[in-house]
């Protein structure tokens, strides 16, 4: 008796169900099929070019299609590049250390010491990143130059008689563009973490007799761990791609990757040599995200 | 032993010490006096802007404004941002949608596939594009610029949307289907009105950005010369206080379009959440 009457209802709700996970996958395709499909046009299949072109030659100004993995060993064997790829490395990581050492004073201050000014300071530490990076490297060089903001400071005040020529066109002046460029990066993260360290943890530490001091290196620093990995991650893959900052502070001297890359395009017309350093430092980046993926996962899944 | 002291709650602001207030206080001045000295030189009345300053001027403000060249590029760059913010937001709003609200299967591919070019370095998107452009080379110029410059926003447009759609209360959306009302309706009486505020900040994060956006644009440029490409060619000689005063006018909109953003991103987490 009840079973008939049940099944016609149960039948229908069947169909009835099908058919909303039927709508429901039509709206999760809708949804995502723009951006996807624009994404595997305009990026992944964009990279796949240039995987293929790192297997070609230029030869008289013109594409040799055979295969050939030549690119790969001028890379590993021709000093100027090897050089270009131990400079990107060393100003990357000296950029990482160097915004940690500054940002974890400030994002701890703005999460935990500055109250009620707490979302305004943190509004202004990231808005001078959205500023055009040309402009903001073009800045450095009206300040490091020999005839610059901070010689000439010097010499008024007869701090110094002879302006610093190191300052601008050398590695430091791309490291000081690169902490500026990416310090407002690192802040946000590790304001984050240090705003997820419950005050009273620290507050239990401190009624157990623990320092300021020792409260914060043994509770609240431990805690913020998971926004320094993401902070220090972020600063070097972008300190190591970057192109802008390099070419208007670094004089030309000695070249990052990125500015050898625009070279062989540009002044050697050399593409699949291009493609290949190109290849090469993707897959840097890609292998320091692979190696920094746990501690990145709890991070993006939120 | 701090016996009889009892510590509860937030710390007070006012034991943060006056070393770590300083210190914070440097780290600010750290960030903003780049940029307003090239907003101070550009009033400096030399034609090679230096300490000490001459005097103050707006003539360099005049001079930009009636260069041409700059001009044209100027309205060129705001064109081309303005369409590719449009475009980005376009396309990042339905998917921040459904990665919101619905079961994705392979949603970890597809974050992954939005976040890829975030991590990528631009110079190497930049290559990439050109090699893809040589394919069709007509597009080579304004639209190859307006791609590209979505390509690069388009991530971001849609990560900020989804973590803004993800503090939405879904009985809004659910009540409104009870009442029968249809997916367009629903869509444009309760979504877009809630969230006009993060669709407008994240516009204007991806007009900002493409706007003063300068290595991707330079390789597939063509012809085309947006601001960034004309500023960039004009400080391989000497520089005129002209592009002081352009480039302090833009630093200006840009920290106003990129505070405004942010502070809309803000309030639409603590409205809705």
């Amino acid at each position: 008796m009840a079973g008939t009457t049940i099944t016609p209802a149960a039948s229908y709700g069947s169909t009835a169900q099908a058919a909303s996970v039927k709508r429901e996958r039509g709206h999760i395709i809708a949804g995502l099929a723009p951006v996807l499909l624009w994404q595997t046009l305009f990026f992944v299949i964009p990279m796949l070019i240039l995987l293929v072109y790192s297997f070609w030659t230029m030869r008289d100004y013109r594409l040799d299609y055979t295969f050939t993995l030549d690119n790969y060993v001028a890379i590993f064997t021709n000093p100027i590049y090897f050089k270009a790829f131990l400079l990107s490395l060393q100003v990357a990581l000296f950029v990482t250390v160097i915004c940690a050492v500054l940002a974890v004073p400030v994002a701890y201050f703005i999460a935990k010491k500055a109250g009620r000014w707490r979302v305004m300071l943190l509004v202004m530490v990231i808005i001078p990143f959205w500023v055009s990076l040309v402009m903001r490297a073009f800045a450095w060089r009206l300040l490091l130059g020999e005839r610059g903001f901070i010689n000439r400071g010097l010499e008024l005040t007869g701090v110094i008689e002879q302006p610093f020529s190191f300052l601008l066109y050398s590695p430091t002046a791309i490291v000081i563009g690169l902490v500026y460029a990416y310090l407002p990066l690192y802040v946000l993260p590790l304001y984050a973490s240090f705003d997820k360290v419950h005050d009273n943890w620290i507050a239990a530490a401190q009624d157990l007799n623990a320092t300021p001091m020792r409260a914060f290196w043994e509770v609240t620093f431990p805690l913020a761990l998971p926004g320094l990995m993401v902070g220090a991650v972020f600063c070097f893959i972008f300190g190591l791609g970057e192109y802008i900052v390099p070419a208007l502070l670094g004089g030309g001297k000695s070249l990052m990757i990125s500015q050898a890359i625009r070279l062989e395009f540009e002044l050697r017309q050399n593409w699949p040599g291009g493609a290949a350093l190109s290849i090469v430092l993707m897959a840097i980046v890609m292998a320091i995200l692979a190696v920094s993926l746990r501690w990145l996962r709890p991070e993006t899944a939120r | 032993m701090s016996a009889g002291t009892v510590k509860l709650g937030r710390p007070n602001p006012a034991k943060g010490g006056v070393a770590l207030t300083a210190y914070t206080a440097l780290i600010f001045a750290f960030l903003y006096l780049p940029i307003a000295v090239i907003i101070l030189f550009a009033f400096d009345d030399k034609p090679v802007p230096g300490l000490p300053m001459a005097g103050l001027t707006l003539d360099w403000f005049g001079k930009a404004f009636s260069d041409p060249d700059l001009m044209a590029s100027l309205f060129v760059s705001i064109k081309l941002a303005l369409s590719s913010a449009v475009l980005a937001t376009a396309i990042a709003m339905p998917a921040a949608m459904v990665l919101a609200w619905r079961e994705v299967r392979l949603r970890t591919l597809v974050m992954c596939l939005l976040l890829a070019p975030i991590v990528v370095p631009q110079i190497v998107i930049g290559l990439g594009l050109v090699l893809l452009f040589r394919l069709v080379p007509d597009l080579i110029g304004s639209p190859a610029i307006i791609i590209a410059h979505t390509t690069l926003t388009a991530c971001y447009a849609t990560m900020i949307l989804y973590s803004r759609l993800l503090g939405f209360r879904r009985s809004y959306l659910e009540a409104a289907m009870d009442l029968g009302a249809s997916d367009l309706r629903v869509f444009f009486e309760i979504i877009l009105p809630l969230a006009a505020p993060a669709l407008l900040a994240v516009m204007l994060l991806a007009f900002t950005d493409a706007f003063g956006e300068y290595i991707v644009a330079w390789f597939v440029a063509g012809f085309t010369e947006t601001l960034p490409i004309v500023i960039w060619g004009s400080m391989r000689g000497v520089l005129s206080p002209a592009i002081n005063a352009i480039s302090s006018v833009i630093i200006v909109v840009s920290l106003v379009l990129s505070a405004l953003s942010q502070i809309w991103i803000i309030r639409q987490s603590r409205s809705s959440s």
